[in-house]
């Protein structure tokens, strides 16, 4: 067979399963959207309504405007900690040698680790009897001993936060390591011959040329923390109360709680269209090189 | 201080900065893995020093826990997943990886958008489709949902390998008159393998944490082990013993996966956009 059809048909199976797997569910997500999705009553979807859904969402449910609170300060908090902290270590670490290359090493456990188990090992960890994070905060602020953190909405929220830097960081390390490794060794010799000091090398050379690679970083870290569900379903549900909903947990409780089918695939489709921004700067990311 | 005592200096905060982080970064998981060789008493306190019993793991796989059937129903879920996505996605990834396509970049695009959809808005058309046609709480459902989360992975990771491979050979190969299938066969096939292998263990990975899909796709029959975690909740709280142990069967394999394949995973995780 020639090339000119081979190539087509090599992309047909793959193509089938992304549509059939992805891009179907998107547009039928939008179709129930528009419809009284009942789970528990016949006939689904029962009735057309327009965008009776999203009206909805948008002046009557206060729980939703609470939920896109939740998520946002959510990202842009675990955004700017994760990535904070992680270029620090990747600085760290960047130089090798046998502590540092095994720490590198370390760091794909946490990774390789299912986000629901992250979830229940920092409620573990956080339980006012005998966690040992608990325990250790006490020590250092004897006002936090034996609180109970999932009790406390602000609290609740931190423990989420600390949950989901401390599952991201090593990954983004990881990332910024290699990052790191391929800014020329020359440029920032040239700099430090030239009496420049660490903050400064680091400011004016380092900085600069690591740039695209944090941004990548940043926007990867951005979108998965907008689809943040896992940890938080299984620290918190969500609770006390809403203080720990996010979109993703206010759809599905919608959704699959109440079996509001409808209304809730109209707050996915809101949630969708960030992610398309995201992803559109991701994209130009990806297709710099080529 | 001297210059030779500030850089010792230096070096030493730095040492002890990288203890901590990790520190920071491995305590938690031990303290599961302590946790899962207590007994009902001791995993109630803040105990280092204990007597440790492997009664945890016994108990986790007998009636009510069962955790057996969510072992099952997870490596037969992820490695059927891996099975269909690794084939599919290398046929595609060659393809766009050594021919020019009409629309390459939208589709490549594409397919790199479908991972960032949430999976929530994933679901609920595939929830309201396998009510309808009986394939909710089967292995077969949560395998063709886990299709979607997995494939652009594969595809974007192999186009990453396959591009990585020099064309002289398969060059040399169709001018000594081989198809261009043989050459994918007898030549691309071998090269690549490592890579394939690579991307079916980060796809198995992946797959197997998988936790929103099989949550709401599941209740009983397939459900899979990170769902199984909520088994371990009795009327007195959380059983933390058990829970601990069942956290290692879910993560002491995937470690080992992923330490076998350490080196690739940034790239993975990125799809090629840091390499």
């Amino acid at each position: 067979m020639q090339d000119k059809r081979l190539k087509y048909l090599l992309v047909v199976p793959a193509v089938l399963v992304v549509f059939a797997t992805a891009i179907w569910p998107l547009i039928d997500s939008l179709r129930l959207s528009f419809t009284v999705g009942r789970l528990t009553r016949p006939n689904f979807p029962q009735a057309y309504i327009g965008l009776e859904n999203y009206n909805w969402a948008f002046f009557d449910e206060p729980a939703f405007w609470n939920s896109v609170t939740v998520t946002s300060i959510y990202t842009i908090v675990t955004v700017a900690l994760t990535t904070l902290i992680a270029l620090g270590l990747a600085m760290l670490l960047a130089p090798g040698g046998r502590l540092r290359s095994g720490v590198q090493t370390l760091l794909i456990l946490p990774f390789a680790m299912s986000p629901a188990l992250i979830g229940v090992s920092f409620r573990f960890m956080f339980n006012p009897e005998f966690g040992l994070f608990d325990a250790f905060f006490g020590l250092l602020f004897p006002p936090l001993a034996d609180i109970s953190w999932l009790s406390d909405p602000v609290l609740a929220f931190v423990v989420c936060v600390i949950a989901d830097v401390w599952g991201w960081i090593p990954f983004l390390t990881l990332v910024l390591i290699g990052g790191l490794a391929s800014i020329p060794r020359d440029t920032i010799e040239a700099a430090q011959v030239d009496g420049a000091g660490g903050w400064r090398v680091f400011k004016d050379v380092t900085l600069p040329q690591l740039m695209p690679v944090l941004a990548v970083v940043l926007i990867l870290k951005a979108i998965f923390s907008l689809k943040t569900f896992d940890q938080v379903y299984m620290l918190t549900n969500g609770g006390p109360g809403t203080a720990t909903q996010t979109l993703s947990h206010y759809i599905y409780f919608n959704g699959f709680k109440y079996g509001q089918i409808g209304y809730s695939a109209s707050v996915a489709w809101l949630m969708v269209i960030p992610m398309l921004v995201l992803t559109y700067f991701y994209a130009k990311f990806v297709f710099r090189k080529d | 201080m001297t210059g030779r005592q500030r850089k010792q200096f230096w070096n030493a905060i730095q040492i002890i900065l990288i203890l901590i982080a990790a520190g920071i970064m491995i305590i938690p998981i031990i303290w599961i893995f302590l946790a899962a060789f207590k007994s009902h008493v001791d995993v109630y306190q803040l105990k280092l020093f204990f007597s440790p019993t492997l009664e945890n793991f016994s108990t986790v796989f007998q009636s009510p826990y069962d955790l057996g059937h969510k072992l099952f129903n997870s490596t037969v879920v992820a490695g059927v997943t891996v099975l269909f996505a690794i084939p599919i996605a290398t046929l595609a990834a060659y393809s766009f990886s050594r021919f020019r396509l009409r629309g390459e970049t939208t589709l490549l695009v594409m397919i790199l958008a479908t991972q960032f959809v949430p999976a929530v808005v994933i679901v609920l058309p595939f929830f309201v489709m396998f009510r309808d046609i009986g394939l909710l709480d089967t292995r077969t459902g949560l395998i063709l949902v886990n299709l979607a989360i997995v494939m652009p992975f594969a595809i974007w990771m192999i186009k990453g390998f396959i591009d990585g491979i020099p064309i002289d050979t398969e060059e040399a190969a169709m001018v000594d008159g081989s198809t261009r299938l043989q050459v994918i066969w007898n030549i691309v096939l071998p090269m690549a393998a490592p890579g394939l292998f690579t991307a079916g263990i980060f796809c198995f990975i992946i797959a197997w944490n998988e936790f929103l899909f099989a949550l709401i796709l599941t209740n009983k029959n397939a459900v899979t082990l990170p769902i199984g975690l909520a088994l371990f909740k009795a009327e007195e709280g959380d059983l933390w013993n058990l829970l601990s142990a069942a956290g290692i069967i879910i993560m002491l394999p995937m470690f080992i996966l992923a330490l076998t394949i350490r080196r690739y995973f940034v790239q993975g995780m990125t799809m090629g956009a840091v390499r």
